[in-house]
């Protein structure tokens, strides 16, 4: 893999938005937080961007890790995009993954990730966290 | 015959497709010109609608892969299925957590009842109600005996403990209208509802009775408790916190007298 591509995207959380890691060497993006932002498009067209020159630069694996315990109705729109490329690249042949971790004192969040995992044919789990 | 869409909107396009279905003779160049615009409108359509639901249509100069129009309308309604579907989760979501906030700001943690907050609120909806309607009310006092002893000698979970106990033994000795509520630190109020004298004195020689009844056990033994209580009727013509203040100087009286009591205020001899 050409080095010059190797780059990470560190966004740090806001009251309304989450943190975000996206680390090339590890093919991982870690989003952490609640995510209502005023202008949800700036912070996900950041993410969006990241996830599609890491997929045209390397044919590795990339795993999208979610902790977030808020998601407004645009949040949900930008994931639900995040979600139909990784569905494309898997598609294509990559192997994608989400992880979606949620508090265990609130199973209904629980259901939130089942919702949006639902139609998308790579491994889509959900993990409860113990406090 | 109607139009699918949009409702109640003046338009040519539809009106001239309209007047062309329900024209006889074969006008081909009329019809691909026709043809041409509604081809024209539909795609505007299923671009409309991505503007509102497509994340990349909020940025100039990012193309989406090129689909035909009914995979992209279909996309687009899917999506918005999606979010209406989750949206209305996370509003049920907010609905529970804004009852459990609610229910914190009206009740006391420690003891489960209601705080001074909504019990201010619940007597002075009463004070409305006995001034349409009539009728009456009083108001019980409670305070904790020599609390402040406990508290010292065996630390604030003890103490802690007997409030509870004490609590419970004041709401399990009211009738099933009355209300109680924490006052204060180690004060009790309860608003009896059109309660005459009898029932507040057997309300207040109950509560007397129970708490005398508390034991809190601690290393070596139990805590005791006793409690005092002033009662008020409301009179016409004054307010919850006129009554109130009638409540406390029946406190104060019952403490002087000795404690472990209750003293009457303000019911008018009949």
């Amino acid at each position: 893999m050409a080095n010059q591509h190797v780059q990470n995207l560190t966004i740090e959380s806001s009251q309304s938005s989450p943190s975000v890691i996206a680390d090339w060497e590890r093919g991982v993006i870690m989003m952490r937080g609640e995510s209502y932002p005023e202008n949800s498009f700036s912070l996900y067209e950041k993410i969006l961007d990241w996830l599609a020159s890491y997929l045209e630069a390397s044919p590795r694996s990339l795993q999208l890790d979610l902790e977030l315990n808020y998601l407004n109705t645009s949040s949900v729109r930008a994931m639900i995009e995040l979600f139909d490329n990784l569905q494309t690249a898997a598609e294509n042949g990559r192997e994608v993954s989400v992880i979606w971790r949620y508090d265990a004192r609130n199973p209904r969040a629980a259901e939130l990730g089942q919702e949006l995992g639902e139609d998308y044919t790579f491994p889509f789990t959900i993990l409860a966290i113990d406090p | 015959m109607t139009t699918p869409f949009p409702r109640g909107h003046h338009d040519d396009l539809e009106q001239d497709i309209v007047a062309a279905l329900e024209n006889r003779e074969v006008d081909d160049a009329g019809d691909r010109e026709l043809l041409q615009r509604l081809w024209q409108r539909t795609g505007e359509l299923v671009a409309r609608l991505e503007s509102v639901t497509d994340l990349s249509e909020m940025a100039p100069g990012c193309q989406r892969p090129t689909r035909n129009l009914l995979a992209r309308y279909e996309r687009q309604i899917k999506i918005l299925e999606r979010m209406i579907r989750i949206s209305d989760r996370n509003q049920s979501d907010l609905k529970r957590l804004n009852q459990a906030l609610e229910e914190a700001s009206t009740h006391d943690q420690l003891t489960g009842l209601t705080n001074r907050r909504f019990m201010t609120d619940r007597c002075r909806q009463e004070d409305r109600r006995v001034e349409r309607h009539g009728g009456s009310y009083a108001l019980l006092l409670l305070d904790a005996d020599h609390f402040k002893r406990i508290n010292d000698s065996y630390g604030h979970e003890v103490g802690d403990q007997t409030l509870v106990e004490l609590a419970r033994a004041f709401r399990s000795s009211l009738r099933q209208e009355d209300l109680c509520s924490r006052w204060g630190g180690e004060e009790f109020l309860a608003l009896l509802i059109e309660a005459n004298l009898d029932e507040a004195v057997g309300v207040a020689a109950r509560s007397i009775e129970s708490s005398r009844a508390i034991r809190v056990a601690v290393e070596g033994g139990d805590v005791r408790i006793t409690a005092s209580i002033g009662i008020a009727a409301h009179q016409p013509n004054e307010t919850y916190a006129d009554t109130l203040r009638r409540a406390d100087a029946a406190l104060y009286e019952a403490k002087r007298l000795g404690r472990d009591r209750y003293f009457l205020e303000g019911f008018a001899a009949d």
